[in-house]
């Protein structure tokens, strides 16, 4: 089930990255956060802004963006609950990218200066914010490395397999089913395809069995035979708790 | 806006699009088409001789109102 507060939503993504005690759980829950609902399709944050803030994802999903000299998008990754997209801006003035809400969502936005201060005295803490982002940079290689040089149908059960595994490890969805409510066009962006290839593609997986769509609503039938065909291998997730 | 189905594939195997694309009009279709012939191309296209891939498009009543197709010829120069 959904964690009942924002503080909660962000100490159980940490707690699966890191390993924060007691102590560090404490002071995390005195971060104050200010918490704010977008509908889809919102830029959060633009490229060259100076955020003195970073946000948390509290529901819904974001993706990073860039877009080309003639305008066309590439989204470069997805973030859901728990993530802390624009971590990076703690210590890089200028974003260098936009963030922006794939569906209705809501973030929990904290001040820099208070996430610095708490990185200063508590060191635990820092180390997990630094993986955070260390595990943000693990899943762009792999984007890349899907985008580049895998064909569209395995590239689409590859991001397909990334959503449901994520969802599922911070506690969002039960089994494979999730609900995914992005656009056909969206995907393509993600996945540098066209909205006809990605309707293609999506009924190849369907027509193997892989999987099954009603709506937005994504349920991945046979999981072993989606990770199979996404070539799909959770090491660049780095789950579990590091302290061992 | 109305939407369109993309059907794709060569002579062995067609692929329905059940989905659809919403499209302004026949341009946009026409563009979309293209598009996703182009993606087609990369991902299907075997190097065998008279290979043809291609995408119709259904509108909402279903009537076939295009068709964009490619085929690829080997021919030996020597």
């Amino acid at each position: 089930m959904p964690p009942t507060s924002s503080s909660d939503t962000l100490i159980r993504k940490l707690q699966t990255i890191s390993d924060i005690r007691e102590a560090d759980i404490a002071v995390l829950k005195t971060i104050p956060i200010q918490e704010k609902d977008f509908s889809a399709s919102h830029d959060l944050v633009r490229e060259g802004d100076r955020p003195v803030y970073s946000f948390v994802v509290l529901d819904g999903l974001v993706g990073s963006t860039k877009y080309t000299g003639d305008g066309k998008r590439q989204i470069t990754s997805f973030f859901v609950a728990g993530d802390i997209p624009d971590l990076h801006g703690l210590h890089l003035s200028v974003m260098d990218c936009n963030f922006s809400t794939l569906t209705p969502a809501r973030m929990g936005f904290m001040r820099h200066d208070v996430l610095r201060n708490l990185c200063y005295q508590h060191p635990r803490i820092a180390t997990a914010f630094w993986r955070s982002t260390l595990i943000d940079a693990a899943i762009y290689r792999e984007w890349v490395t899907n985008v580049g040089r895998r064909e569209a149908y395995t590239r689409m059960a590859h991001i397909l397999c990334e959503l449901i595994f994520r969802l599922k490890s911070v506690g969002r969805i039960q089994d494979h089913v999730a609900d995914i409510p992005i656009t056909q066009a969206a995907l393509g962006d993600a996945l540098g395809l066209s909205t006809v290839h990605v309707n293609r593609t999506l009924q190849e997986l369907r027509r193997e069995g892989l999987i099954a769509t009603t709506g937005s609503r994504v349920h991945a039938i046979d999981w072993p035979g989606l990770t199979h065909a996404g070539d799909f291998d959770t090491t660049y997730l780095h789950q579990g708790n590091p302290a061992a | 806006m109305a939407r369109f189905f993309f059907d794709s594939g060569d002579r062995d195997l067609v692929l329905q699009d059940e989905i659809g694309v919403e499209c302004a009009g026949i341009e946009e279709v026409r563009r979309a088409g293209f598009e996703g012939l182009v993606d087609l191309t990369r991902d299907a296209l075997k190097s065998v001789d008279g290979q043809q891939l291609f995408v119709e498009v259904r509108d909402e009543n279903g009537d076939k109102i295009l068709r964009l197709s490619l085929s690829l010829q080997i021919r030996s120069l020597r």
